[in-house]
């Protein structure tokens, strides 16, 4: 299912991509080159990279063929693409309505208050098992702060 | 071939015995692993990991199945997991058993979760039954029964299903796009069908692509909701392994493709036509209507969309409940919080469904009213406990209990959600959103402004972000007039 109209343009008026991320590009190159990939191609770049740099984006541009301002505009439309480098360790601490409840705020003050990284985020979607926090990648549910601070100088101490 | 012989082509677990480990995005969060290890060490082959079952509260959970006999271990740990070994050798502690309200559950929930996630575990627990027997009819057929059974869209508008399939025939073959975007915060029950019965979603997709006529299809899921994604990719890989999809495994062909795609976040995502705009490659911004996408939708061609929780729901053609059911996701400050299937049938009450959580009936002291439907939805408060359910109450389903006395906070703390995921397409919503909120920070509240502001949004937003963004905090004002005699923002105080 694709709108094919631009996938036929030649390789060759291609120009350079703006390599800084090799990984990004060998991604990339497993889409096809079409409009509707651009979505796709945004989200591979973030996975291949931990986030969306301004040589990424340009790379997403060249690979889809669709012009960087849009490229940009749609980046920055998605509220889960990343245009900053993440921060290793810190704990994304859910903030939908069933968390808050569930003591988030609190969540989010003890793991300040003890040195952690960490920042609300809105609904994960694992409401039944408020409170929930995510940590590169993964989810954790009936949060404690002490739990998860053990948690992170486990992480600390294997690292 | 037969779905007999596609059976006997994928025979499933033989033993009599069998353990499920919970695993899925709720076990994992909160550390079913080891359990899982363990169990593995001592069952066997006989131990499986399956999907959450619906009942999150109960992870890290695993159910011993036994002819006859399901037997559910919730909350396990250290001392937990022996009195599951014991059950396993065929002795069951009445004191351990936890008799869950699912245990001889029918309708949508009825494999969710309780089988291993193979082909072969949804065969033999009933799968594709239903497509089967579809593909045999006429698609007129099909679409007369779905009709018949009264099925609405499952996303939360509640449009009759038949007719939207109706539409959808008699020109140019629709692409069929699986809403299974699911953004509203509360709201997990796609991401668990998805997960815990993939194989029904199949289902259903073949039944309306037979009787529509759609040869492509593409499911839009969560970006979040990355098991799930897994699950039903996995599921698809075994089906067109099977000859279910691009085969004859079920008796009849049935060319349909199907193809996943991941969103990136957006409360308006879950809006039909800005899946298609993503899915195109567009800005993720609602489109003007008309023309209705299933005129002109996907690529410019006819479109039918709908809910995976709808199509999950048109498996029950042939053997429909007595009642519509309805998938809720329940949070909050209930016992059980999880995933339950309602029958909306005229008695069923919001204080039924709270009981069924063990919360209590009757405004039980832990909950004094109820969000239904989120950013969109309305408060319910105790006194209307009483109240039956209805479908169209219900929207896509989510609810969340709250304690007495947060609805204010609540009611806030949705404004500034509202106006942080306004795509900004339209200025109604935009600009609007961003002044419901000052208005209801404001020291005290100016009802007459907000109240026309309200009308505003609702009548002039592009699309339903906007025009439901006022909902919640006309309800609020209905329901709890005291809660704001000194502004929402003096009442969070």
């Amino acid at each position: 299912m694709s709108d094919q109209t631009n996938e036929a343009e030649a390789d060759a008026t291609r120009p350079a991509p703006p390599v800084d991320a090799p990984d990004v590009v060998e991604a990339l190159e497993t889409l096809p080159r079409r409009r509707d990939q651009l979505l796709p191609a945004l989200i591979a770049a973030e996975h291949a990279l931990g986030w969306l740099s301004e040589a990424a984006i340009e790379d997403v541009s060249v690979h889809t063929r669709i012009p960087l301002s849009e490229v940009y505009a749609t980046a920055t439309a998605y509220s889960e693409l990343r245009l900053e480098p993440p921060v290793e360790g810190r704990w994304h601490v859910c903030t939908g309505v069933t968390c808050r409840q569930a003591g988030a705020d609190a969540l989010l003050d003890a793991l300040a208050g003890s040195g952690e990284s960490a920042e609300p985020v809105d609904c994960r979607f694992l409401c039944a098992l408020a409170p929930v926090a995510e940590r590169g990648g993964a989810l954790f549910g009936r949060c404690e702060a002490q739990r998860l601070i053990a948690l992170a100088v486990e992480d600390g101490d294997r690292s | 071939m037969t779905l007999d012989a596609l059976r006997a082509a994928h025979p499933g677990f033989e033993g009599e015995v069998r353990v499920l480990v919970h695993g899925g995005t709720c076990g994992h969060a909160v550390g079913v692993a080891p359990h899982g290890g363990f169990l593995r060490q001592s069952a066997g082959d006989a131990c499986a990991e399956a999907a959450c079952d619906g009942a999150c509260w109960a992870a890290p959970a695993a159910t011993v199945l036994r002819p006859g006999h399901s037997h559910r271990f919730a909350r396990l740990d250290e001392t937990g997991v022996e009195p599951l070994l014991t059950c396993l050798a065929g002795s069951c502690d009445a004191r351990a058993d936890d008799r869950g309200e699912r245990e001889h559950r029918g309708g949508l929930m009825s494999r969710l979760g309780r089988t291993d996630g193979t082909l072969a575990g949804a065969l033999a627990a009933g799968a594709y039954e239903a497509a089967a027997r579809a593909l045999a009819m006429a698609p007129a057929e099909v679409i007369d029964a779905v009709e018949a059974m009264e099925l609405t869209g499952r996303g939360g508008a509640h449009f009759p299903t038949g007719q939207k399939w109706c539409f959808a025939t008699g020109g140019e073959p629709p692409v069929l796009v699986v809403n299974a975007e699911e953004g509203e915060p509360g709201v997990f029950k796609d991401r668990h069908m998805l997960e815990g019965d993939p194989h029904r979603v199949i289902e259903g997709m073949l039944i309306a692509a037979h009787a529509t006529g759609a040869t492509d299809a593409c499911v839009y899921i969560n970006g979040q909701a990355r098991r799930a994604r897994a699950a039903f990719e996995h599921a698809l890989a075994e089906a067109a392994e099977a000859g279910i999809l691009g085969g004859d495994a079920l008796g009849a062909a049935v060319a349909l493709t199907i193809e996943v795609r991941s969103g990136a976040g957006g409360y308006v995502c879950g809006e039909e036509t800005v899946i298609l705009n993503s899915i195109e490659g567009q800005r993720p911004v609602p489109r003007f209507k008309p023309p209705q996408i299933t005129e002109a939708g996907l690529f410019g061609r006819p479109t039918l969309l709908n809910n995976v929780e709808t199509l999950a729901a048109a498996t029950l053609l042939f053997d429909p409940p007595a009642a519509p059911p309805k998938l809720v996701p329940l949070s909050g400050a209930v016992a059980r919080p999880g995933l339950y299937e309602v029958a909306v049938d005229g008695q069923a009450t919001w204080g039924s469904l709270l009981e069924a959580a063990r919360g209590g009936a009757h405004a039980p002291p832990g909950v004094g009213s109820l969000l239904v439907g989120g950013p969109s939805g309305v408060f319910v408060a105790a006194e209307q406990f009483d109240e039956p359910l209805e479908m169209a109450a219900l929207g896509a389903g989510g609810l969340v209990a709250l304690a007495p006395g947060g609805e204010a906070n609540v009611t806030l703390e949705l404004a500034r959600y509202n106006a942080r995921e306004s795509c900004g397409e339209c200025t109604p919503c935009r600009e609007g959103t961003v002044r419901l909120v000052e208005l209801l920070e404001a020291p005290s509240l100016d009802r007459p402004k907000l109240d026309e502001l309200i009308d505003v949004i609702t009548e002039a937003s592009l699309c339903q972000l906007g025009g439901m963004a006022g909902r919640p905090i006309a309800s609020a004002l209905a329901t709890f007039p005291q809660a704001f005699s000194n502004g929402a923002a003096g009442a969070a105080e």
